[in-house]
């Protein structure tokens, strides 16, 4: 993917540059705002990363500026304001998601994946199937191997956004803001404990198993490792 | 005290521009007086002309014009102040009985009322203005009947001066009375600028005096000290917070520190290097999560009721945390029920209710024992608040602890084994304060009840 890097403080982009690097990306970095507005609408790009504060121009302007000039490029909003106003505000102002600073970098990853992927699904779907698990969203029902399954009303929207994001990585805040749409810091893995009944249902008589879990980052689900 | 910013003080203009309008009313009343007085006294002169008209009209017809001027002979030598004027004229122009020298011209050869200047004889009085009736009789003859006016004018003039002198007492008091009105304000003024200029040059303990008379400025200095209080009692918070975060945050790092200084000491192989950067950053995780915590509690408390707060059900805030704890609660064998009633209404923030309601229901299955109940209740008190209530089976906070648990960073000594950092109650505390809910904690025979009561939403 080609990555661009909006973000004034080098050591923190020198950071992340060489993480998506390694992750393969193809990572540009401006460290002014009016740079990174140049670079954001006179190339393509598969994610822009932008932080809210920088020098020249701030990064909801750029936002902004990007999509007024008709650029559907996804934007992931990072910002040390984490209160629920500032994420709004990053939101309204034409971000896909908001990812508050300081960060785990496997949160990062997860995001970005997930934001590169929402462009290309983007037309409705009523079916969702990977392997042999299928789930039926306008009869809200799945089964796997032919054989149904029954799940509770939540249970069915957290495999449902697993599935959604299947064969990328889903951390627990993603899972918590995406399925439960509550931002809050549980002091407990709760995650952990709903999926491992979600496992009970879903995996426990099947193989192979669908849901890993990403040691350090969150969860996955596919069909192989 | 300066006589200049006296004069400036909205007291003394207020008092003036009353002083200003008493004033013209004042004189308003005088010219109205004055004018009702003259006019009563010209009346009453008019009276009396006309009833000395009726006499002489009297003697007239009964004895003629000798009898007539002959009764105007003797009341002429009557009058020693000189107040009446009489004139009997032949219609050949010679006078015939009055003390008038001659036909006035300001009469001239009109019949009725007028009035005209003159200086009776044989007296020594200056000019006096007379009001008179001329009538004519038979043969020519004519009469002139009047009145001197100067009784009238020394009435007036003596009303014009007690109202004046009135007036003039008025605006001296007025003046006066202003004066030391917006001094005394003024005094009480400085005072309480001289209280708030101590406080800025850094002596918090400063406080305004109070007179004791209850007055607006008494409750003025009132708010003002109970501000003060407040904005004291919140900077001993905020010193004794950064106190407990250097202290709580150090442990924490030492631990950090100390773990990557051990692994350093000697060579390890790489498994070693690897699990000791796992451990670190999960503590760093923890610390960060402290952190924000703190920066939440510190959100809430320094922010008033948003206007992003939005109405909320109750029922389905309880609802859904029931639901995301339950199979935490059914891993240790607790039973989480939720008592909800429905079609309440309350205003907040959607998240921070959230996380209040996860925070305790974390705290109640994590200190109640395998096989209690934990219990989300909904419901509307007697007042008409709506009440959220989390009630839990396990050993309680003893009464002496439970103001002391919603400060921050205090862990019961009981709890200091098991994971937290001591700051999930002081966020609750802190939420319920932003929200106007009033926060109680209670015993539940056995075990800890948390009530937040909504005022209505």
């Amino acid at each position: 993917m080609r990555i661009l890097v909006i973000e004034d403080d080098s050591e923190a982009a020198a950071y992340m540059a060489k993480g998506l690097r390694e992750a393969g990306h193809v990572v540009d970095h401006a460290a002014t705002g009016t740079d990174g507005l140049f670079l954001a609408t006179s190339e393509r790009w598969d994610v822009m990363i932008v932080d809210r504060m920088l020098p020249g121009l701030d990064g909801l302007s750029i936002i902004q500026a990007v999509r007024a000039a008709g650029i559907l490029t996804p934007v992931l909003v990072l910002s040390a304001l984490g209160k629920v106003d500032d994420r709004v505000r990053g939101l309204k102002a034409g971000g896909d998601d908001y990812l508050v600073k300081p960060y785990a970098f496997a949160e990062l990853m997860a995001r970005i994946e997930a934001l590169s992927r929402r462009v290309s699904s983007a037309q409705p779907e009523t079916r969702l199937k990977v392997e042999d698990l299928e789930m039926d969203l306008l009869g809200r029902s799945v089964s796997r191997s032919g054989k149904p399954i029954d799940l509770q009303p939540r249970e069915f929207r957290l495999l449902e956004y697993l599935m959604r994001h299947a064969g990328q990585v889903v951390t627990r805040t993603m899972l918590l803001e995406n399925v439960w749409e509550y931002h809050f810091d549980p002091q407990t893995n709760l995650i952990d404990v709903h999926i491992s009944r979600l496992r009970q249902k879903v995996d426990k008589d099947f193989d192979p198993p669908l849901i890993h879990t990403v040691r350090g980052a969150g969860y996955s689900l596919r069909a192989v490792r | 005290m300066q006589s200049a910013s006296l004069l400036r003080t909205t007291t003394f203009r207020l008092a003036l521009s009353y002083l200003g309008i008493f004033t013209v009313s004042a004189i308003a009343l005088l010219a109205l007086v004055s004018w009702s007085t003259s006019m009563f006294i010209e009346w009453q002169v008019q009276e009396t002309v006309e009833a000395e008209a009726t006499g002489l009209s009297e003697v007239y017809r009964d004895r003629d014009l000798a009898g007539l001027s002959e009764v105007i002979g003797q009341r002429v030598k009557q009058d020693i102040d000189g107040r009446a004027t009489y004139l009997l004229m032949g219609g050949d122009g010679l006078m015939v009985a009055g003390n008038l020298r001659g036909w006035p011209a300001e009469v001239g050869d009109q019949l009725g009322w007028a009035r005209f200047r003159v200086l009776p004889m044989g007296s020594l009085n200056p000019p006096s203005e007379v009001m008179a009736h001329a009538y004519e009789l038979a043969d020519g003859y004519r009469l002139l009947v009047g009145r001197s006016l100067a009784d009238a004018k020394r009435v007036k003039s003596a009303i014009h001066r007690a109202l004046g002198w009135g007036l003039a007492l008025t605006i001296l008091l007025g003046v006066v009375g202003g004066y030391f009105t917006s001094r005394h304000m003024l005094q009480r003024v400085e005072e309480m600028s001289r209280t708030a200029k101590l406080i800025v040059g850094g002596d918090m303990t400063s406080r305004m005096q109070l007179s004791g008379t209850e007055d607006e400025f008494d409750s003025l200095a009132q708010s003002f000290n109970e501000m003060m209080d407040e904005i004291e009692r919140l900077l001993e918070g905020i010193r004794t917070v950064s106190d407990n975060i250097a202290h709580d945050l150090r442990t924490p790092l030492n631990r950090l520190r100390s773990r990557i200084d051990l692994v350093l000491l000697k060579p390890s192989d790489c498994d070693t290097y690897r699990r000791t950067l796992e451990e670190t950053l999960a503590e760093a995780d923890n610390l960060l999560a402290t952190f924000n915590a703190l920066l939440t509690i510190s959100h809430a408390e320094s922010a008033a009721r948003l206007e992003r707060f939005e109405e909320l059900d109750p029922a389905r805030l309880a609802g859904d945390v029931v639901e995301l704890y339950e199979p935490l609660a059914e891993e240790k064998d607790i039973r989480l029920t939720c008592r909800a009633e429905a079609g309440l209404a309350i205003r907040g923030d959607r998240h921070l209710l959230f996380q209040v309601l996860a925070n305790l229901v974390d705290n109640a299955v994590k200190y109640t024992p395998a096989g209690g109940t934990v219990v989300v209740a909904v419901e509307v008190e007697a007042g008409g608040d709506v009440a959220m209530e989390v009630a839990d089976s396990g050993a309680g906070i003893p009464a002496e602890a439970r103001e002391a648990v919603l400060e921050r960073f205090v862990r019961l000594d009981a709890n200091r084994s098991t994971p937290g950092n001591g700051l999930g109650l002081s966020l609750v505390k802190a939420v319920a304060r932003q929200h106007g809910a009033i926060l109680s904690l209670d015993d539940n025979h056995p075990g800890l009840k948390v009530r937040l009561a909504f005022g209505p939403a």
